[in-house]
């Protein structure tokens, strides 16, 4: 049964079991004939949840996480070209980059990898970014969520200018506005009106509450 | 009175040190700050005869070898007198510059990665590098990469490496600790294969990762094995460098810890405990209280930066672990840097505690930051002195 079958993907990802064994199952579903949107919903996002909630557990840690999102990223691809013809449902757009002066983007492609992996449409602007590229994209394809990163103390100030730059020119009321990396606090964030991730898995699940 | 290196041998073998000492490690950008704001430059840096540059000349010449702002504060340099072992790759990769452009600057680094400096920020040392490829992939680089740590090279020495002197250097030193310094097992291989694919290796390739880590482990205790068995405990304190944790917790599961590094952790601690050297302090940021029970089984007995942002304190683990670790750090810069109540409080609230429950070296939970001004500096300075 391609149900059970599914689930049985989705607690392989969970279960961090080898590539070959889950692309093996996965391509067999494929060959069934079940719509891609079908699998990614019923089994590559369950199994990054389930992930996701180890990791808040302690049971797992980064690496976990990584293996995890590198499983998901190969689950993906293969679904690619069935997923051109086929409308997957979106859980919005996130908007994406490490701000200006800032290089760093280790934890920023994990917060990718993540939302991708729970179905998030994720349009990267990379690192060393300005706050005028966020607020053109930002304009452009109206996204549910901004996400802004920074890995070094020196950035925050640049993060401060991006929320401002976001708040006077793009942002309406019901936009939010994520910030992650090392150097971001809680208290940060509320000082300048945004939101603090601690890490990527908090941040995906942020993003998926606003999603609803 | 007492010596520097005396206060700090008595601390991390817990006894009683009067004055507690205490030690700092400074960016040398933040003391380019200092200096702007007004440290005096010419008492910080320190010159030195060398003969003719490099040896290029028959003649001695003053040579600049770098800042020591700490006796202008009272604190300790960490890094005291380091045994000369070479743990790098031989032959070196020669630092080059690769693309530059306006705003960035790629360059080849002597351990072989290809590395991104923004040439826009205000630092151009302290705003990191980014990493953009790394030597080691996968088993064939690895074993590319591996003839270069051959152990038996003689440039793993210096050129005047001789025993008997060396002894009587690490003997006499008082200005602070001697230190042997190398790679832990995760700090390694993150450092040849970047932080995302080392970790991901551990489930993908795991016979790589324990090719690798067991070469690391014959690779480190045969590189300094001269200077182990000839120093012993003229060796204060093994600095053993992992950063191997992040703000939720280790980058590895105790499970994988387990199963991967703790073997090779007790050979490498064995070997230097047979030597006499059980002070052995494992440098890593974040929240490793996780695994923190393993790294006491594996031989570690010290721990510095017990990070505050990542939900490390030192009271818990002192009280957890008892005389099994010493303890240094953990007075969290954001605070100190704030100054006035703020710093006062982060102080009051850990330096008296701690140094009655003994094992405890005080100082900042990672490298003094360039945010730090010379003010706000001397301001603690001053403040922690009263509880030392």
């Amino acid at each position: 049964m391609p149900v059970d079958q599914l689930q049985e993907i989705a607690e392989m990802i969970g279960r961090l079991e080898s590539a070959e064994k889950i692309t093996a199952l996965f391509n067999s579903v494929l060959a069934q004939g079940v719509p891609a949107s079908e699998i990614a919903e019923k089994a590559v996002r369950p199994g990054m949840a389930i992930v996701g909630k180890k990791y808040e557990a302690g049971e797992y840690f980064l690496a976990e996480l990584l293996y995890a999102g590198s499983l998901v990223t190969d689950l993906l691809k293969i679904l690619e070209p069935a997923m051109k013809s086929q409308q997957l449902p979106s859980k919005g757009v996130i908007v994406l980059g490490t701000v200006r002066g800032d290089i760093h983007d280790i934890g920023k492609n994990i917060f990718k990898t993540l939302a991708e992996g729970s179905g998030f449409e994720v349009h990267d602007l990379g690192v060393d970014v300005d706050p005028n590229s966020f607020a053109e994209e930002t304009a452009k394809s109206s996204p549910a969520i901004v996400a802004l990163s920074a890995l070094l103390t020196t950035s925050l100030a640049e993060m401060k200018n991006t929320v401002q730059t976001l708040a006077s020119r793009v942002l309406e009321n019901d936009r939010n506005i994520i910030l992650g990396g090392n150097a971001v606090t809680k208290a940060f964030a509320d000082e300048i009106g945004a939101h603090a991730a601690l890490d990527a898995v908090e941040g995906v699940e942020l993003c998926k509450r606003w999603s609803k | 009175m007492s010596t520097p290196r005396e206060r700090f041998n008595a601390t991390i073998h817990f006894r009683k040190s009067e004055p507690l000492p205490w030690a700092e490690n400074i960016y040398d950008e933040t003391v380019i700050e200092w200096v702007k704001q007004g440290l005096p430059i010419d008492q910080i840096t320190s010159i030195e005869w060398e003969m003719g540059r490099g040896g290029t000349q028959l003649i001695n010449w003053p040579a600049l070898k770098g800042f020591k702002p700490h006796n202008q504060f009272g604190c300790q340099n960490f890094f005291g007198c380091i045994a000369p072992v070479d743990i790098g790759p031989i032959p070196r990769f020669k630092q080059q510059p690769l693309n530059v452009t306006e705003r960035y600057a790629e360059f080849l680094t002597e351990t072989g990665a290809r590395a991104r400096r923004s040439k826009t920020g205000e630092y151009a040392w302290y705003n990191m590098p980014m990493f953009v490829e790394f030597p080691v992939k996968d088993r064939v680089s690895w074993q590319a990469y591996r003839v270069r740590l051959n152990p038996s090279d003689p440039r793993r020495y210096p050129k005047d490496w001789d025993a008997d002197s060396y002894m009587k250097t690490f003997e006499e030193y008082q200005d602070g600790i001697t230190m042997l310094r190398f790679n832990g097992f995760y700090g390694f291989g993150a450092e040849l294969m970047g932080i995302p694919t080392f970790n991901i290796m551990f489930y993908k390739d795991p016979e790589l990762i324990h090719d690798m880590i067991e070469y690391w482990e014959y690779y480190i205790i045969e590189t300094i094995r001269n200077a182990v068995e000839a120093l012993k405990d003229r060796i204060d304190v093994i600095y053993w460098w992992e950063d191997m944790a992040d703000r939720h917790g280790p980058c590895i599961s105790p499970k994988l810890y387990r199963e991967f590094l703790l073997p090779h952790y007790k050979r490498v601690t064995g070997f230097l405990v047979k030597n006499k050297i059980d002070r052995i302090m494992m440098d890593s940021d974040g929240n490793i209280n996780p695994i923190l029970d393993l790294i006491v089984e594996a031989g570690i007995t010290g721990t510095w930066p017990l990070e505050v942002n990542a939900g490390m304190n030192a009271i818990t683990v002192r009280q957890k672990y008892g005389d099994k670790l010493f303890l240094a750090g953990n007075l969290d810069k954001v605070e100190l840097m704030k100054g006035e109540g703020a710093m006062k409080s982060e102080v009051e609230s850990k330096v008296p505690l701690l140094k009655e429950m003994g094992g405890y070296i005080p100082g900042a939970d990672h490298l003094i930051p360039v945010e730090m001004t010379l003010a706000k500096f001397r301001e603690y300075a001053d403040y922690i002195k009263k509880f030392l």
